[in-house]
């Protein structure tokens, strides 16, 4: 991809006999949300870690921003943020001088824009020790932007927060989107890959078992669609398959099949409830979920 | 250089608003000055001659050696010194930070009690007083290289409160400083000769107070000094053996 912003070619890595990353190789688009997902332990992190620089790699090369982060870090520190997955402050520092402190190491002018745009000027005199598990991510979040980055790596930044704080930093990452930055984002929630990310990667045991967009992945494993149906006199019998819809469970009253043609198959089923006098009183049709095709990767080996 | 100097200022007010620092750098060294000073002057007045000398050794040995550690493997084990490398904030700067930080805090402190010794307790001016804040500063190089080295080395707090008794109650004990030297029989006052705080008295009372001495007081001022130049040495190639691991 020409206009790629992070480029990662035959990454490798090994603690001891233990290989973290195997060869793994891909590209990241300028303005793009890339996503990192994998089971504990896949390799997501320590790729990561390698890209920031704070990670040596033992094999493959990688580019970030036009910077080699392994050789050129002072370079990269200009032009990457990064919210560790685990990191802190000191307990008693303000919230003002957090951001005071990492924009005069970047060499950079106070952000109050961020700190506005951020919802954190109310915050100043807060200490980092008082602020909710929400507001420290938004805060370690405005000062990985402060060196206006072209790239930020998110490692895990929704993890342990409740549904408003996790809404909130949804918002911030398509706003950062927006502002054309791009970002590469490890998660486990599979909702949020599909909702934020433009592309997703799997890694699972050090290498990438799959890589496009969340369409593209959920569509590349099982095409299988699942078809619910609960009737109000029950005509259907359980077991029975109609069509081209093999019949997988009856439970609290729904009959459940599994096909690949489902216009085909909806048709078949209705025709069948209409024939025997039945209505139909509630259908429902799944497709299936990303975190299903995560799964099937993951169980599958 | 600005941003080093800003860290610096805020390490400085961080300082003072955490109660832990707040307690091994100030409540606890100054309120057992208060309580020994009262008790020594009273008790021994011949204690009263160095007893500035001897609180200010006792202060700087609390803070550097009890307090500064802790701060520093707090840091490490919760991940803020690898939020402040990718950053930018160099492994080498927060240490030179602390440093500096502690070495303020507990000139003030050092600077209370040479001023309150005479007023509260009639001690003795030291009728050196440059010399003698020249033998409290090489004493807070000494103490302070100390305690960043336990703070690298130490791989959590519980173990670093254990290496930090280990130097802190020799040196209140061994040095002279709680009572005479003298009174010691050879093994331990030898042992005593491990720790700076024996030459940080020797270098008082020979130099500031010119008082007779058991080791020569220039002789302990450049043992003081050497022991500084080791210590800081193994502190920060230590923690930048620490980050080479890390990153392996």
């Amino acid at each position: 991809m020409s206009d790629s912003v992070v480029t990662v070619k035959d990454l490798a890595k090994r603690y001891g006999s233990f290989t973290a990353v195997n060869g793994i190789s891909f590209t990241v688009a300028a303005g793009e949300v890339f996503g990192l997902l994998g089971p504990n332990g896949a390799g997501k992190t320590t790729t990561l870690e390698c890209l920031e620089g704070i990670r040596k790699a033992d094999g493959g090369s990688l580019d970030v921003a036009g910077c080699d982060p392994q050789s050129q870090e002072h370079n990269l520190r200009s032009r990457l943020g990064v919210q560790l997955q685990s990191s802190s402050l000191p307990d008693s520092i303000e919230v003002r001088e957090a951001l005071a402190l990492f924009c005069s190491w970047h060499g950079v002018p106070f952000r109050e824009d961020l700190a506005q745009k951020f919802d954190l000027v109310s915050l100043y005199s807060r200490q980092f020790k008082q602020l909710s598990a929400g507001q420290k991510r938004r805060l370690q979040l405005v000062l990985a932007l402060v060196n206006d980055p072209r790239v930020v790596v998110l490692d895990e930044p929704t993890a342990g927060l409740d549904v408003q704080s996790r809404a909130s930093l949804h918002e911030v990452i398509r706003s950062l989107k927006d502002q054309g930055i791009t970002v590469l984002l490890a998660t486990h929630d599979m909702a949020e890959a599909e909702a934020l990310c433009d592309r997703i990667a799997i890694i699972i045991h050090g290498s990438l078992a799959v890589i496009g967009t969340p369409q593209e992945v959920t569509a590349a494993g099982n095409r299988e669609t699942k078809i619910l149906l609960h009737t109000s006199q029950d005509s259907l019998f359980p077991g029975e398959t109609i069509g081209d819809a093999v019949f997988v469970s009856a439970k609290e009253g729904y009959l459940e099949w599994k096909c690949r043609d489902v216009a085909a198959s909806v048709t078949q089923i209705l025709g069948r409830v209409q024939a025997a006098g039945d209505t139909v009183e509630d259908l429902r049709v799944e497709r299936p979920t990303l975190e299903e095709r995560f799964l099937e990767l993951v169980e599958g080996n | 250089m600005k941003a080093f100097l800003n860290y610096l200022w805020i390490q400085f007010k961080i300082d003072l608003r955490d109660k832990g620092t707040l307690l091994n750098f100030y409540l606890v060294p100054l309120a057992f000055y208060l309580v020994m000073g009262a008790v020594f002057s009273s008790v021994t007045p011949l204690m009263k001659t160095t007893l500035s000398a001897s609180m200010t050794i006792f202060a700087i040995t609390m803070g550097a050696v009890m307090g500064s550690p802790t701060v520093l493997v707090r840091m490490r084990e919760s991940g803020t010194m690898r939020a402040f490398k990718v950053n930018g904030i160099s492994g080498s700067a927060v240490l030179a930070v602390q440093a500096i930080s502690t070495f303020i805090h507990l000139l003030l402190v050092s600077a209370i009690i040479y001023i309150v010794s005479p007023l509260a307790f009639h001690a003795q001016v030291p009728p050196a007083p440059l010399i003698y804040f020249g033998v409290v500063a090489v004493y807070l190089l000494a103490c302070i290289g100390i305690g960043l080295l336990i703070g690298v080395v130490a791989p959590n707090q519980s173990f670093a409160t254990m290496l930090s008794m280990v130097v802190f109650l020799p040196s209140l004990l061994l040095s002279g400083i709680m009572f005479p030297a003298s009174m010691l029989p050879a093994p331990l006052l030898w042992l005593g000769r491990f720790f700076p705080a024996t030459f940080a008295l020797q270098s008082f009372y020979g130099l500031a107070y010119h008082s007779s001495t058991d080791i020569g007081p220039m002789l302990s001022l450049i043992l003081m000094l050497g022991f500084s130049l080791v210590v800081f040495i193994l502190a920060f190639w230590r923690l930048n053996n620490i980050r080479q691991n890390e990153g392996r």
